[in-house]
């Protein structure tokens, strides 16, 4: 089996082969492969499409491995743009029809739900099912309280963690926001289509998802992964309506840091109990590089605890966990040593896919604004 | 691909760390520098043991081993020739021991020298050898390539962090060298084998030594109208008697193209920049401070800034570091030179190096250790126009040539690799460079220990090293 790539010759060309990508790479830092490394996907790449090495299982290998994390592109003094290359060349693979078929149900809302209602009465039935967490049976619904922002709803977060959706607006309305819902569409925002380089479905979804949002009003998101990809629409759609779309997206504690004096003053006693390690979702550091916002909404409520890994990937990186679990659990290895190192109870994570696959280990993880929540309605 | 050398590869170590499916293999055909190589089999050993179990099956099979870190080396050190057996010490990345009162660390070759000093930081230590890639080269190949970095200049180069070095030699077999004595008896062979770029054997354990951070350090940024200027002010600071813990020199292209990416306020409007950082008591550090500025401003800086705090200070130092992988900014490759020139002649190389570099119509920039003479002239270019090898390479060794005819060297830090092997002639006599291979020899007889690296053909009587058919310079 083997196929064409059509990368463009320019970012291919756009790497110098340094190394300084290495460190940060969380596959290299796990296997030590240069197979597994930035620089090596990157020498895979060119092998194939300039130097006419076979496209073959091999090099498929090497590209499915990877976590598009994207640390990569912020440690890159020449500012290769890794993601769209990353993107470009899992485009090329060949898809087996069970995998496209997964992402055509995550893009439809009712189905998701009505699978993940099925996968939870399993999980109650005492079926272990690898891979997914503790599905929630019921969960209540949203109601819209105004027009001032929208929050962007999704797939998986909303099947299954709506309650995460309902702490943040419960945060946005003690600022004082009404909170708009979406309409009909925007079932999923295409990221993970994005990632798997399914990019016609990817754009299907985009275009539905903006459809879902009349107005001006600004999107916000608590989903790292979602807000990247929806900031990211400009370039995949590749229109002005599509960029101005763009513009409109923010992350939930990015829109917050700039409006905490709406936010009611705290007690010291009232403060979050355990101490808070912050987990930095990879789309939200590398990506839309937007982490730090987080630190300054959590501050007044919580003490905030870094961890020393420099913000490397937890392995989560969407299906990656249920597509390479072997390496995902290694690099969440590393992490829950940084966590454990920092001495935190409670670990804030901006992600579905970062806070299911650390629960999954044993933490006690959850959305930042889902601590600011806790203190705000224990006061 | 020798498949029985690839079994007894497997049955030493095991399936999943012997690896020779040809898109791999091809991964390891190059490091940080344009030399392409070929590799035959490439493994992953886990401890000395693997390491001397690997050694022994390619000498049964007489196919020579080329051992690699983060292959991050900038003069083809590691890349391998004739289908060798690259050994990759990437798994080989535990710190074995810290020693707090001695100050000494024991680790394994593939410890990634930030990692080091990130690991001892909170007992106030740190691996003084900072090499620009020290995020990511390992120590394992600091010691080959006798590593230095922009706070050599203060703390001396890798050789002077290097107590002990445990070596799997070329026949297998097992040697300390050096030792954690203030004077280990006889010949210093730690000496030798520093600096020998993986011909004498694998360095499987080493014990470094560890540097108090400095209780004071100031880091200062001065902005130059001409490089003149910038590198006359070199010579300045250290004819005023100061020493400072670091002196970098960046010339405007890189300047421009580091602060396109760190946004460290570098300015880009300036012809020089020097990077001038002092350490020690506060006190000293404040004086030195105060001296650096005014010999900088003689010397024509319009500006010199001072770090406020560590954060701005990293900043800075990420610009200078990032500097050779910055470079895809303005073309996508780079041949990098490692001369060393005489810090009183920096300023007529310099301008020497400017013309060669116009004359092959070429993209030169500068960015080098200032303080010791260790230029880095840095031609920049795109592969894929037709003919622009042949002007790279002899811009690069008039260049080489011009540092030489200064009474400069080669290789301040980079080493000698395959890259700058043929100039060796250019330095060392007929009889110098018998004696080196005749050294060579004592430890690695037969000549399989990453061969055809540091000394030119013919370099001993009847010696017939050539590069081979493919390999790519």
């Amino acid at each position: 089996m083997t196929f064409r790539l059509e990368l463009d010759d320019d970012e291919l060309s756009s790497c110098v082969s340094c190394g300084l990508c290495l460190p940060h790479c969380p596959t290299y830092r796990t296997t030590g492969d240069e197979s597994a490394s930035p620089r090596g996907r990157i020498a895979a790449m060119r092998a194939v499409q300039w130097a006419g090495a076979p496209a073959d299982d091999s090099f498929t290998a090497f590209m499915e491995r990877c976590v598009q994390c994207r640390a990569c592109e912020t440690a890159c003094p020449s500012s290769v743009p890794f993601g769209r290359l990353m993107e470009g060349a899992r485009a090329a693979l060949l898809h087996p029809w069970w995998k496209r078929l997964a992402y055509r149900v995550v893009g439809s809302h009712r189905l998701l739900v009505l699978l993940s209602t099925v996968a939870a009465l399993l999980q109650r039935a005492g079926v272990r099912l690898p891979g997914l967490p503790r599905l929630p049976l019921r969960q209540a619904p949203l109601h819209a309280s105004g027009t001032d922002v929208y929050l962007f709803t999704g797939c998986v977060m909303d099947a299954w963690s709506r309650s995460t959706h309902a702490a943040v607006q419960r945060v946005l309305e003690a600022a004082g926001a009404g909170v708009a819902l979406p309409g009909r569409g925007a079932d999923c925002c295409g990221a993970l289509s994005v990632h798997a380089g399914l990019s016609d479905h990817a754009r299907q979804l985009a275009a539905r998802t903006m459809r879902a949002f009349p107005g001006d009003a600004p999107i916000l998101v608590d989903a790292a992964g979602c807000g990247a990809a929806l900031k990211d629409y400009g370039h995949l759609l590749g229109t002005a309506e599509a960029e101005a779309f763009s513009a409109r997206v923010l992350d939930v504690s990015e829109w917050l840091a700039a409006r905490m004096d709406r936010l009611p003053a705290v007690e010291p006693s009232a403060r979050f109990g355990p101490s808070v390690a912050v987990q930095d979702p990879c789309h939200l550091r590398h990506v839309q590089r937007a982490h730090e916002h987080v630190r300054t909404v959590l501050r007044p409520f919580a003490d905030v605890i870094e961890l020393d890994d420099e913000g490397m990937c937890c392995g989560a990186g969407g299906a990656y966990s249920v597509q390479q679990p072997e390496l995902s659990t290694a690099i969440r290895d590393r992490k829950l040593s940084a966590v454990a190192r920092s001495g935190a109870k409670v670990v804030a994570s901006a992600n579905p896919g970062c806070a299911f696959h650390l629960a999954g280990a044993g933490l006690d993880v959850r959305h930042p604004l889902e601590i600011v929540d806790e203190v705000l309605r224990g006061r | 691909m020798d498949e029985r050398l690839a079994a007894d590869l497997v049955a030493v170590l095991d399936k999943r760390r012997v690896r020779v499916e040809s898109l791999e293999l091809a991964l390891y055909a190059r490091d940080a520098s344009v030399i392409e190589g070929r590799a035959g089999v490439v493994v992953f050993p886990n401890s000395t043991d693997e390491v001397q179990a690997v050694v022994r099956v390619a000498r049964a099979h007489g196919v020579p081993i080329v051992p690699r870190g983060s292959g991050t080396g900038l003069a083809g050190g590691s890349v391998p020739l004739d289908g060798a057996v690259v050994i990759v010490t990437t798994h080989m990345d535990r710190i074995l021991e810290i020693d707090e009162e001695e100050r000494v660390a024991w680790v394994q070759p593939g410890v990634l020298n930030l990692d080091l000093s990130r690991a001892v930081a909170h007992l106030g230590l740190h691996f003084a050898p900072d090499p620009s890639s020290q995020q990511s080269c390992t120590i394992g190949g600091n010691v080959a390539n006798n590593s230095g970095g922009p706070h050599c200049l203060a703390y001396g180069v890798t050789s002077a962090h290097v107590l002990a070095v445990e070596v799997v030699l070329p026949d297998g077999s097992l040697t300390m060298l050096g030792g954690l004595d203030p004077d280990p008896p006889g010949y210093d062979l730690r000496g030798a084998f520093v600096g020998s770029e993986g011909t004498m054997g694998i360095a499987t354990r080493i014990a470094v030594r560890l540097t108090p951070l400095p209780p004071a350090v100031r880091t200062m940024l001065a902005d130059f109208p001409t490089v003149e200027g910038a590198a006359a002010a070199v010579s300045g600071i250290i004819a005023a008697g100061i020493l400072p813990a670091a002196l970098e020199m960046m010339d405007a292209e890189i300047t421009r193209a580091v602060e396109a990416y760190v946004h460290a306020g570098f300015p880009t409007d300036a012809a020089a920049v020097l990077l001038v950082e002092v350490d020690g008591l506060p006190d000293g550090v404040d004086a030195a401070t105060v001296q650096i500025d005014e010999v900088c401003r003689d010397h024509g800086a319009r500006h010199v800034r001072v770090a406020a705090d560590l954060a701005e200070r990293a900043l800075l130092w990420k610009g200078r570091k990032s500097a050779f992988g910055a470079i895809a900014r303005i073309a996508p490759n780079y041949y990098l030179h490692d001369a060393v020139v005489p810090r009183t002649r920096l300023v007529e190389v310099l301008t020497k190096v400017y013309e060669i570099a116009e004359r092959h119509s070429l993209v030169m920039m500068n960015v080098f250790h200032a303080g010791d003479g260790n230029l880095h002239p840095l031609i920049v270019f795109d592969r894929r126009v037709e003919g622009v090898m042949e002007r790279v390479h002899a811009a690069g060794t008039e260049i080489i040539e011009a540092c030489v005819a200064a009474g400069g060297v080669l290789s301040g830090e980079h080493g000698i690799g395959l890259e700058k092997r043929d100039f060796m002639h250019l330095i060392f006599s007929p009889d110098d460079l018998d004696a080196q291979a005749r050294l060579r020899e004592a430890f690695d007889p037969n000549g399989t220990c990453n061969p055809q690296k540091v000394l030119p053909a013919g370099a001993r009587c009847g010696d017939l090293q050539r590069i081979p058919e493919g390999a790519w310079i």
